[in-house]
């Protein structure tokens, strides 16, 4: 029971960075960013492909990338687990590469927006990060593709049994931290104005707002975000493997949580993220039970894809506003306002 | 007086169908100019190309001398232009008092400024007092929290003004401003229109309803399809304007 209670902390730090960062593109901005796997693939590129490159340069070892990286990782490990503030500077390392990285890519992947709109511009970044996966499975010398690459352990120093409660501890805090930075950055006049553009871009045209400049800063910023919840995930993982970014684990998926937890609000979004963590780690956990017990004449992994589906169904039907419907940008005097 | 918008010969064509043919206005400085004609004589046509959210074929534009021909809709906000738009436009979801929000711009709008609260906090108050007041005078002060997808079609209007009250823009393009609004308030918010223009604002407004608005106007356009037919100017002007024949015939006589 304690092992599932991990995973689920786990889990739901990780999707609710993921969320959290397309809850401001989609909820506030309105941006149909159907590529949103691609800012967390970022984050794996960021530690697989740059990082792993630098610990082989830095040890000097020899061989490709997948190789090398197996000898590098090996002599990193011990520096951990000799010192553990090593492991820890290495995760923020990895995550100030994986941000930096993830700013200027988000900022690059939404230009089609300057020609598409809507459903469009959702199709064209959805195509857009289905070819960047695509490469990134099938050529072994980016991230070491469907072969998967080793990472390095930052928690080398830490017992066996304590190290996934750990982990668990270090991704909460990165949740709670970009939870933070989003309600500090969008209960202002930005926030305000993001949720304007979703509403009619052409009358925050008319009043001055250059729409692709506001759209580009927030990709940036929102990819940046995600790009975290990737540098965690291979972390975590310990082996990164490039089939693992699929777009229905890290973009439907963070869709649907953002849906049924309320677009626009941040605890909202919390509340979608943690409701479906739970069962689809339930699911995961007892699908072969629930096979037997309801005799289910197909494969159990296809559960989670039906339970997508009906869900998204049953929340644009039924309860389009999410568990928790959105609240207006509160800055202090329009809090005051709205107290009176 | 002193001249702030001018076109020159603007045409447009939608596909094969001439929607403007050779429009010359002109609006000067402290003036209300009121553009008058039947549906489809290409009144909306003609301020979407002034306000930039269309391309006009040929012609110009000029604005306090410049030539802004084409510019985009965020640009011209800055030299001072806003509109409001025939069929309201709220930003639904949003509530009354940030629907008027939006019609300034505050430093805080870039996310890096966003998050240094004391940059932009004090132009927020600013604003916030100013929509207050401006909510006050259009009589929509209990529906400040509202959202405004929630507000009659006159109500939206009346955002839609205040939205563009919130600058203090040079030039306001109204498209039917009263269109839905009662009577009692439509003179009052003309009479506001009154006090904004001994404060330097001038008016580009298309409207029917001339009873209202005529005593309020300094000048006075009809179109008829997608052509001035006939202008008038102070009030001897327009009075001549409305007794010509040609006009009587197309719009009042319809």
């Amino acid at each position: 029971m304690m092992d599932i209670l991990q995973l689920i902390l786990l889990w739901f730090g990780i999707y609710y960075i993921v969320a959290v960062s397309l809850n401001m593109e989609f909820g506030y901005a309105g941006i149909p960013n159907f590529g949103k796997a691609l800012s967390v693939l970022v984050g794996a590129i960021s530690v697989g492909g740059i990082l792993n490159r630098l610990l082989i340069w830095y040890f000097g070892v020899k061989g490709d990338l997948i190789e090398g990286s197996t000898f590098a990782i090996a002599r990193m490990n011990e520096i951990i687990a000799a010192h553990p503030l090593a492991g820890i500077f290495l995760l923020l390392i990895a995550i100030l590469l994986a941000m930096v990285v993830g700013f200027v890519v988000g900022m690059i992947f939404i230009l089609p927006s300057a020609k598409l709109k809507a459903d469009y511009l959702g199709v064209t970044l959805l195509a857009i990060s289905e070819a960047i996966f695509l490469v990134c499975v099938y050529n072994l010398s980016i991230i070491g593709g469907y072969y998967g690459i080793s990472t390095p352990d930052i928690l080398a120093f830490a017992p066996g049994e304590k190290r996934g409660w750990i982990f668990a501890g270090i991704v909460l805090v990165f949740a709670f931290l970009s939870f933070l930075f989003m309600e500090k950055l969008l209960n202002t006049p930005y926030g305000r104005v993001l949720k304007a553009m979703r509403e009619n871009e052409d009358v925050v045209k008319c009043f001055g707002r250059d729409i692709m400049k506001l759209r580009m800063r927030t990709m940036a910023i929102g990819s940046a975000i995600g790009a975290i919840a990737g540098v965690l995930y291979s972390f975590y993982t310990g082996n990164i493997v490039a089939n693992s970014f699929t777009r229905v684990e890290w973009t439907f998926f963070p869709f649907l949580m953002i849906l049924l937890g309320g677009k626009g609000n941040n605890k909202g979004v919390a509340l979608g993220v943690l409701a479906y963590v739970i069962v689809i780690v339930f699911l995961d956990i007892y699908k072969y039970d629930i096979k037997e017990i309801f005799h289910i004449p197909f494969e159990p992994v296809w559960l989670t894809y039906i339970l997508f589906g009906i869900t998204m169904l049953l929340i644009l039907y039924y309860k389009p506003t999410g568990l928790i419907p959105e609240r207006p940008v509160k800055t202090p005097p329009v809090k005051r306002i709205m107290e009176d | 007086m002193k001249e702030l918008l001018r076109t020159e010969g603007i045409t447009k064509y939608f596909g094969g169908f001439r929607a403007l043919h050779n429009v010359s206005i002109n609006v000067d400085e402290r003036e209300v100019a009121l553009i008058i004609g039947p549906n489809g004589s290409g009144k909306t046509t003609l301020i979407n190309v002034i306000s930039g959210t269309l391309k006009a074929d040929s012609g110009k534009v000029f604005f306090k001398g410049a030539d802004i021909t084409n510019q985009e809709p965020n640009l011209l906000y800055h030299c001072g232009i806003v509109r409001t738009f025939q069929t309201p436009q709220p930003l639904k979801e949003l509530t009354v008092l940030e629907n008027l929000l939006i019609g300034a711009i505050n430093p805080g709008e870039s996310p890096w400024k966003a998050l240094i609260y004391r940059s932009w906090l004090k132009k927020e108050e600013e604003l916030v007092e100013r929509a207050i007041k401006i909510l006050d005078f259009l009589k929509l002060s209990h529906l400040v929290n509202r959202k405004a997808g929630e507000l009659s079609g006159g109500q939206m209007k009346l955002v839609e003004i205040g939205r563009a009250l919130m600058t203090r823009p040079k030039l306001i393009i109204m498209d039917e401003p009263i269109a839905g609004v009662a009577p009692g308030l439509a003179h009052e918010i003309f009479s506001h229109i009154l006090v904004l223009k001994t404060r330097g604002i001038s008016f580009l407004i298309i409207e029917h309803r001339l009873d209202i608005v005529l005593s309020y106007i300094d000048r006075l356009y009809v179109m008829f399809n997608g052509e001035i037919i006939t202008e008038g100017r102070g009030e001897q002007g327009i009075k001549k304007v409305l007794e010509d024949p040609k006009v009587v015939e197309i719009y009042i006589g319809e």
